[in-house]
């Protein structure tokens, strides 16, 4: 194996890394955080079956945005950045929730 | 036309390619079962007819039927009743209720009787958790095993539908990479070069692609909805909303929100209660379902089929005290949502099912047209890089899943025909029969050094598997072709000439001279990105 391939197969196995599993846990995370922020609807019901429907769409979205931007560091910074900002805000919720019910 | 830079065309290029090669084989299977799936009902009203044709309206007389099977089961089993379509125009219906087992594990006990629907008589009985009386369930096996293999490919839940919803996912993936990649997108639909070698190879399978796109999308976004709704969905959503409590998420989906009563009381009339849904929906019935039989706050939803030139069919809430209209009932909530909306789009949308046979003719090609485009997409990518030997292996187990499968789909029913009556259950010898068929059709593609015959001989065993299948329905005792025609089961008649074609169009390929070459090409430049 050369050193040149060296650095090659990093950013694929980095661009995999950021495409699969961070892409599918953003995915995720987006879903649960819009049960938080979507309107309620008056069935009281959309900000929970909205963000089901709409998953394969976000996936797809956060994997091809995943394998297309050509700088793999903003890529890392913009997936990770919007999970940590879901993740926030699901935090949050379940803290207030638990502080609610004590 | 769609520029995209170098680099970028490079890492769509092998998005495309990964997403198409690497779970292609298994994408393949789910497209296939789903394209033979989309007449399931058919299928299962083929397979197993009774000596009328199918209909989706009960006889006058359902409601004394009814009365007296109640009496038949344990009254616990009155808190939730059941009445749904089953093969060859049976009625199932269900008693059950909910309850805990030994280890205190929330489970579903009740009695379950197969209804002939013109006497509505009893033509079977099965007691139980609802999971044996699920597997006791045979009259509709043929078709049980192409959805089972579609929906999840036999894995066991949630495994399996977490699998086809990936699946999904990745031929969403395909899609929409191979949008950006056909650089001559709109110039290519229309580009069909009448040459031998891979550059018609190619046309075709761009062509009959760039067409699909849309479709494939389409099938590809509610086909995962379907498989991830539940499995991942709901307690996605329920973890962040109720505190992990997925019956809580589920009953504030699905509550009816009307006020308890079990004081007993004499149900209405449900032949009445069921000729009012119907004339108000204006189609036929497609699930009922009863709540607290007996009590005052008895319950029953009517969901009916589309009716002509509909996309949905209705939901009616009625009182059982009196047999009074409640309410339209939403699929989801209490009153109507966007949320509700959507998620019923996803069944018509997924299954074509919204104008009878013709949407399902449609869907029936669009599928088979994916099929078609994934199974050469995988030919000319391996074939491609045929001078690597990795390739070449990964070529064979191409021919034996694309043209394998079809030949095993095609050969399991046999097994349903021919072993009919025996201890078996249908679904195991179907399965068995496919598996061993699969198993030497993958030992014979990797040992032949000729896959332009294996392909020739595979086509044409399928096209006489295909053309078989009416005649060991005859020979297991199914009822005759003079016979299906007097009592009008055109719907029979419909599917054994399907088959004769399919049969006779797979024979006529196999034999064809030179047919090998056409599909599969030897040499040529390679597909432009």
């Amino acid at each position: 194996m050369s050193d040149a391939s060296q650095p090659s197969r990093r950013r694929a196995w980095l661009r995999g890394l950021l495409a699969g599993p961070l892409a599918l846990l953003t995915a995720l995370l987006s879903m649960m955080a819009g049960a938080l922020w979507l309107p309620e609807g008056a069935a009281g019901l959309d900000h929970l079956v909205l963000p089901v429907v709409f998953f394969p769409v976000l996936w797809a979205a956060w994997f091809l945005y995943a394998c297309l931007d050509p700088r793999l560091l903003r890529g890392f910074a913009v997936v990770a950045g919007a999970a940590l900002l879901q993740l926030a805000l699901i935090a949050l919720h379940v803290m207030a929730a638990e502080g609610a019910g004590a | 036309m769609i520029k995209l830079p170098k680099q970028q065309t490079q890492a769509l290029l092998t998005v495309h390619g990964w997403s198409g090669v690497l779970l292609g084989l298994l994408l393949y299977a789910v497209i296939c079962t789903g394209v033979a799936a989309v007449f399931a009902r058919e299928i299962g009203d083929w397979a197993s007819p009774l000596a009328q044709p199918p209909s989706a309206r009960l006889p006058e007389g359902f409601d004394g039927a009814f009365r007296g099977l109640a009496k038949q089961v344990e009254p616990r089993f009155h808190d939730d009743i059941l009445l749904f379509p089953a093969a060859g125009g049976r009625w199932n219906l269900l008693f059950h209720t909910d309850e805990k087992d030994a280890a205190g594990k929330p489970v579903e006990r009740g009695t379950e009787f197969e209804l002939d629907p013109a006497t509505l008589r009893p033509l079977a009985r099965r007691d139980g958790l609802l999971d044996e009386i699920a597997d006791a369930r045979t009259s509709n096996a043929v078709a049980d095993f192409l959805v089972d293999l579609h929906v999840r490919l036999h894995l066991p839940n949630p495994w399996g539908l977490l699998l086809t919803g990936t699946l999904g996912l990745m031929m969403m993936v395909a899609a929409v990479s191979g949008l950006f990649l056909h650089r001559h997108l709109f110039k290519e639909i229309f580009t069909l070069r009448r040459r031998g070698g891979l550059l018609t190879a190619r046309d075709v399978h761009v062509v009959a692609g760039t067409w699909n796109l849309p479709f494939a999308f389409l099938l590809a976004f509610t086909g995962s909805f379907f498989s991830f709704a539940t499995t991942v969905g709901v307690p996605a959503m329920a973890m962040v909303a109720y505190n992990g409590d997925i019956e809580a998420a589920t009953a504030a989906l699905t509550a009816k929100k009307l006020p308890e009563d079990a004081t007993p009381a004499t149900p209405a009339d449900l032949d009445t209660l069921l000729a009012d849904a119907q004339q108000r929906g204006g189609g036929g019935l497609a699930f009922v379902q009863i709540e607290h039989w007996g009590r005052a706050d008895g319950r029953a939803s009517v969901q009916l089929a589309a009716p002509e030139g509909g996309l949905i069919g209705d939901i009616y809430l009625y009182g059982l005290k009196d047999g009074g209209f409640i309410r339209e009932q939403p699929f989801l909530g209490h009153v109507p949502s966007l949320g509700n909306d959507l998620v019923l789009l996803m069944s018509p949308l997924h299954f074509g099912n919204f104008a009878g046979v013709w949407s399902k003719s449609v869907w029936f090609a669009l599928g088979f047209a994916g099929a078609y485009v994934t199974l050469t997409g995988m030919l000319l990518w391996t074939r491609r890089r045929g001078e690597q030997r990795a390739w070449r292996r990964m070529n064979s187990a191409v021919h034996a899943v694309g043209y394998g499968l079809p030949l095993a789909l095609a050969l399991a029913p046999y097994a349903y025909f021919l072993l009919r009556g025996s201890s078996w259950h249908p679904l195991d010898t179907q399965g068995l029969l496919f598996l061993a068929v699969t198993v030497a059709l993958i030992v014979y593609a990797a040992v032949t050094d000729d896959l332009a015959r294996y392909r020739r001989r595979l086509l044409a065993a399928t096209g006489a598997a295909l053309a078989g299948l009416p005649l060991a329905r005859l020979a297991s005792g199914g009822i005759g072709w003079s016979a299906a025609w007097q009592q009008g089961l055109a719907s029979l008649l419909a599917v054994e000439l399907a088959l004769f074609v399919a049969g006779a169009l797979c024979l006529r390929f196999a034999l064809r001279r030179g047919a090998a070459n056409e599909a599969l090409p030897t040499a040529g430049p390679a597909v432009r990105a």
